[in-house]
């Protein structure tokens, strides 16, 4: 297990290598650069104004010295500053961070919330009003758009009810009942889609489950049905579901721009969305590094979750 | 010697200008711009929060490299500049208590109210001022916007510790708007080390906190100088929370919600039902803008360099369609840059092309350019530029263009806009206090943005914008600038479209909110200054 874990992170080197030169290239395939953007609306830059701002901002060296210099500083821990608010990444990217983590693990947890017990009943009750209602939920959870569910929320509970407030991101370190009532829309709405894709893949895995020989095995020892479904046949099911759900996580760090638009959410996504808009080529570099060192990590996680659930895994 | 004042000629002389400097001191404090040592009680019961949902926020706190009027309203709280502006948005005294112009308009002697403090405790004196001007002239700092504004302004000077000279390069007497806050702004210098963490003006809220796109934090400046006609110091509220949400219906859903007090503008489409919807529920104010928007043409490659297919596309283009579908019936349609609200506007110009197919389509086929291809861009935001340009693009395909249509982020449309690689754009312009604003950077053709824009090319335009800025009589100027837009209603390098107006709306809590004819949220006697809490 050691050594399987040194291992993938041995791996992460190259990955990450490859990650910055795709996070630095792709960026600067992008049409202008920040002194376009500075240049506002009247759009015209004197020559002499461009060559002093190139200077002042590291644009006139060829790309693979500049590329050079950023993973220099990146590897001394240093992202830099943003050349639009001229404030350090920290604050334009890292800050961001908690905002983006809260809000796909908890999407992430009501999915899992609903996905799992509703897919199990699915499965054990085959072709039953149980499985077709849970069948035709997740249809219409995977049919309806994000956006428009999310819009839906709103208008019902927000508006209509009164419930839950409509937008606006409070951290649950500083205001926990706030940071509550805030959430739950925003991670509903997230977590209720992902939800539609796991339970029918929980279902289709446990049926998968119970049709093999050591659930019958299970079964003529005399095991309690509860236990041959929740404690056997429910673990080794949960491993493709594990394994989707932590892709779906890793998907949310950095894709809820629409989420994030509608219920005022100041994550990475809406960041990384302005920084692109405005070429701020560090925030962007820095967003795409970090996100996929998240991507990279919760892969790794979920690879270490097969064992903690099914100890015959093998990682090695 | 000359007295800038508005709706009055400038000439005065030198004792006419110190009395008149008196009485408009004396004025000013009557009108509630008493000097710090006669600065009024705070109000015994006004007071209150205001949360304040608005579109966008800014890129950057420091006041000088970053637009801050237009894009986060409750950061312009903080904003004061040497000028303020008024309801109608005309500059009037601000930290400045009076100013003269020189009889040739190349210098303009401010004097500065005594005691103006900026928020860490500096006052704002001479030396202040020309520290500020000097860093929003500097191009590798400073915003284009503010740039611009201070491009005419050779140096400054400051004379003695509460008079500051302007010398000019050139004639002008728009200089008295270009020196207003927006969007040149006052910031303490011994503050430039924090100006991107925490910015400290003179306006009448200070800066606490700001997380960009998130939230931003303002408390009222205890030591504003401004007081209202009771001599009550101002502004009334003790805070001002901001709160960015870009889309449209997520700020009007808040607002109904109660989650915010007062948001910055609402969808076009909102704005025709809202206030008939919820009368009685939220206050809502109709502001009609100094803004409108435009058709600008190529007039340097492709088929809109022919006079007689510009003609043909302004006919093919019905305006009310435009004003029905797009503002939803809001608004005034455009013809010339400024509205009927404005101070500015003027009559007799002569009016664009009317909407007319069928003579498109003659003039089309008189040029032979039926089939012709035009290239139309836009930005994605606001929407009705977007929306705009697709209303024209199906009208323009039916008298017998074929349009291509192109949506651009800003950095790419003006890329396009560079390399003259366009034929036409839906835009707008806003905000130029001054009409030389507008058209000595839009139409005078040695302006850079009229290079990159329409490239236009008119000696008599040019004469008219050149004798215009040096003309101080305000009656005068008003007739130049009618004379210009009936040249570019003929010539066509724009084509006006409408007049922008917002529909802001808030809750029945909020009182004394009074918008200006600028949408301006930060106005002597007005806006948030003179708002409170229930």
């Amino acid at each position: 297990m050691v050594m399987y874990t040194i291992n993938r992170i041995l791996y992460l080197i190259p990955v990450l290598f490859i990650l910055t030169v795709a996070a630095f290239s792709l960026v600067h395939c992008l049409p202008g650069d920040v002194i376009d953007v500075l240049a506002g609306q009247e759009g015209v830059v004197d020559p002499a104004v461009r060559q002093a701002l190139e200077h002042e901002y590291g644009l006139n060296k060829p790309l693979y010295t500049q590329y050079f210099i950023w993973l220099n500083h990146v590897l001394h821990g240093d992202f830099g500053t943003s050349q639009v608010t001229r404030r350090p990444i920290a604050l334009e990217i890292f800050k961001r961070i908690p905002a983006t983590l809260y809000l796909a693990i908890v999407g992430t947890i009501i999915s899992l919330l609903i996905a799992v017990p509703l897919g199990t009943m699915a499965a054990v009750k085959r072709n039953t009003a149980v499985d077709y209602a849970a069948q035709l939920l997740s249809l219409v959870g995977i049919s309806i758009p994000e956006f428009w569910f999310a819009l839906l929320c709103v208008l019902f509970f927000s508006l209509y009810l009164g419930w839950l407030p409509s937008s606006e991101y409070y951290s649950p370190f500083d205001h926990l009942g706030l940071s509550i009532q805030h959430i739950i829309l925003p991670a509903a709405a997230l977590g209720i889609r992902q939800a539609a894709i796991t339970t029918r893949l929980t279902r289709s895995t446990m049926l998968d489950e119970v049709q093999k020989e050591y659930v019958d095995t299970a079964r003529s020892l005399g095991l309690p049905e509860w236990k041959v479904i929740y404690q056997y046949t429910l673990r080794n099911a949960m491993i493709p579901t594990l394994t989707i759900s932590g892709l779906q996580l890793a998907q949310l760090l950095g894709g809820t721009v629409v989420i994030e638009t509608i219920f005022a959410w100041p994550g990475v996504g809406r960041t990384l969305f302005e920084a692109i808009i405005s070429r701020d080529f560090p925030v962007i570099q820095a967003g795409v590094l970090i996100l996929g060192v998240a991507v990279v990590v919760i892969n790794l996680l979920v690879d270490l979750m097969y064992r903690v659930l099914n100890p015959r895994v093998r990682l090695a | 010697m000359r007295q800038a004042t508005q709706g009055r000629d400038l000439e005065l002389s030198r004792r006419a200008f110190l009395a008149a400097t008196s009485g408009m001191l004396a004025g000013a404090a009557a009108f509630g711009l008493a000097s710090q040592a006669e600065a009024g009680q705070r109000h015994p019961k006004r007071g209150g929060t205001l949360r304040f949902a608005t579109r966008a926020d800014v890129s950057g706190l420091d006041l000088h490299r970053n637009t801050i009027y237009l894009v986060s309203m409750p950061l312009a709280a903080i904003n004061q500049g040497l000028l303020d502006l008024d309801q109608k948005s005309e500059p009037v005294p601000g930290v400045a208590a009076a100013w003269e112009a020189s009889p040739d308009l190349l210098r303009y002697t401010f004097e500065l109210r005594h005691g103006v403090l900026f928020h860490n405790g500096r006052e704002v004196d001479a030396e202040a001022v020309r520290w500020n001007f000097e860093r929003m002239q500097d191009p590798k700092i400073a915003q284009p916007l503010a740039r611009a504004a201070l491009e005419n302004l050779k140096a400054t000077e400051a004379v003695d510790k509460y008079t500051v000279r302007c010398h000019l390069h050139q004639p002008s007497a728009a200089f008295p708007a270009d020196v207003v806050y927006y969007p040149c702004a006052l910031m303490a210098p011994d503050s430039v080390e924090q100006a991107d963490l925490h910015p400290i003006g003179c306006g009448p809220f200070k800066f606490v906190t700001w997380d960009r796109n998130n939230l931003t934090e303002m408390v009222r400046f205890e030591n504003y100088f401004e007081t209202d006609t009771e001599g009550n110091s101002l502004p009334y509220l003790d805070a001002i929370i901001g709160r960015p949400k870009r889309e449209d219906g997520v700020r009007l859903t808040a607002l109904r919600a109660g989650e915010v007090d007062l948001l910055d503008s609402m969808a076009y489409a909102d704005a025709a039902e809202f206030p008939k919807k919820y009368a009685g529920k939220f206050q809502t104010w109709n502001v009609p803008t100094v803004g409108t928007s435009f058709i600008l043409f190529n007039l340097e490659k492709g088929p809109f360099t022919d006079k007689q297919v510009r003609l043909a596309a302004a006919h093919a283009i019905d305006h009310e369609a435009i004003k029905q579908a797009v503002f939803h019936g809001t608004g005034e349609i455009a013809h010339g840059f400024y509205a009927s609200a404005s101070p500015w506007y003027a009559d007799g110009v002569t009016a664009w092309p009317a909407y007319d197919p069928d003579k498109a389509k003659f003039l089309l086929r008189q040029a032979r350019a039926v089939g012709v291809d035009v290239v139309l861009q836009t930005l994605p935001t606001p929407p009705y530029m977007q929306q705009t340009a697709e209303l024209v693009q199906a009208m323009w395909t039916e008298v017998g263009f074929k349009v291509r249509f192109n949506i651009y982020d800003e950095v790419a449309l003006q890329q396009k806009r560079r390399e003259r690689d366009f034929h036409a754009d839906s835009s707008a312009a806003s905000y130029r206090w001054d009409p030389d604003g507008w058209f000595s950077r839009y139409i005078l053709s040695t302006a850079p943005t009229t290079k990159i824009y329409s490239g236009f090319q008119n000696e008599r335009a040019d004469q008219l914008i050149a004798e215009a800025r040096r003309t101080a009589d305000r009656k005068k100027r008003l007739e130049l600038y009618a004379a210009i837009d009936s040249i570019v209603n003929e010539e066509l390098p724009i084509l006006y479209l409408q007049h922008l107006t917002l529909l802001e709306a808030g809750s029945m809590r909020l009182q004394g909110y009074h918008p200006s004819v600028s949408g301006a949220f930060s106005t002597r006697g007005g806006g948030i200054r003179t708002a409170w809490m229930e």
